[in-house]
């Protein structure tokens, strides 16, 4: 299936790669179906793309990447909500806002999301612990992460697959193939 | 919307296993003592309101302003 998106042109998405948002994002509750997408820039940094409005899509991040002891909890209800069956199943990302100042480039710790990869359901947890940020600065450790990562680790789930040139400057070309990474 | 008065020192039983009770009132403020089971998430409400109002700030994000972040 073909997905417009803003920041990323025409997509090419198997129906397979969608997540189910049930409740959709806080702020954003009408939207429910979501894609993972990676515009190969090698920030380690996805995207959340809405398959439902073009305009819409959040940057994500693996929490481990920045804290290795990142552990999430999840009540009952939470865990029924996204049908876990166990804890291999599920794969958290924070979303991150980038302002136009990369030094001042933020993850909400506080509520990450939580995807149950195996039924492609997703969810925005809010985290009991009082020290997490909403909007905790991320620029050093994300530089220092980068700086000591040379090779890219394959994604955790499938993403969605650029097919066509886009806004960015992305490693697609014209006819929807993937050219060779440039060296940066 | 459910509206109950309770006096200082009264509470509230929900779903059987969770309980509100008045605590303390002083002024304007009130304290309010929660007992649930120890899964039960428990926030205040202006958490929400910082979460959705962050989700709306992130959708402005723009890939290209994360150029140069990952060169040496």
């Amino acid at each position: 299936m073909k997905i417009d998106t803003d920041r990323f042109g025409v997509l090419e998405a198997k129906s397979s790669d969608l997540i189910s948002f049930k409740e959709g994002i806080l702020g954003f509750e009408s939207l429910q179906k979501f894609i993972v997408l990676d515009p190969g820039d090698k920030t380690f940094i996805l995207w959340l793309q809405s398959v439902e409005d073009p305009k819409v899509a959040f940057p994500i991040l693996e929490p481990k990447f920045l804290r290795p002891d990142f552990s999430l909890t999840l009540a009952p209800f939470e865990r029924q909500h996204l049908e876990l069956e166990t804890d291999q199943e599920i794969v958290a990302y924070c979303i991150l806002t980038i302002p136009s100042n990369i030094e001042e480039i933020s993850a909400n710790l506080k509520a990450p999301l939580v995807i149950n990869k195996i039924k492609r359901l997703g969810r925005q947890i809010v985290l009991q612990e009082t020290k997490l940020e909403i909007r905790q600065n991320i620029y050093k450790e994300l530089r220092l992460f980068l700086a000591q990562r040379p090779s890219f680790d394959q994604p955790e789930i499938p993403m969605a697959e650029s097919i066509s040139s886009s806004n960015l400057n992305s490693n697609v070309n014209g006819n929807g193939k993937k050219k060779e990474e440039l060296e940066l | 919307m459910l509206v109950l008065t309770r006096k200082l020192g009264e509470s509230i039983a929900i779903d059987d296993h969770i309980k509100i009770v008045v605590v303390q009132i002083k002024g304007k403020q009130v304290r309010l003592g929660i007992k649930a089971p120890k899964d039960t998430k428990i926030h205040r409400e202006e958490v929400y309101s910082a979460i959705k109002d962050q989700n709306i700030a992130a959708a402005d994000s723009h890939p290209s302003l994360l150029e140069g972040l990952s060169k040496e």
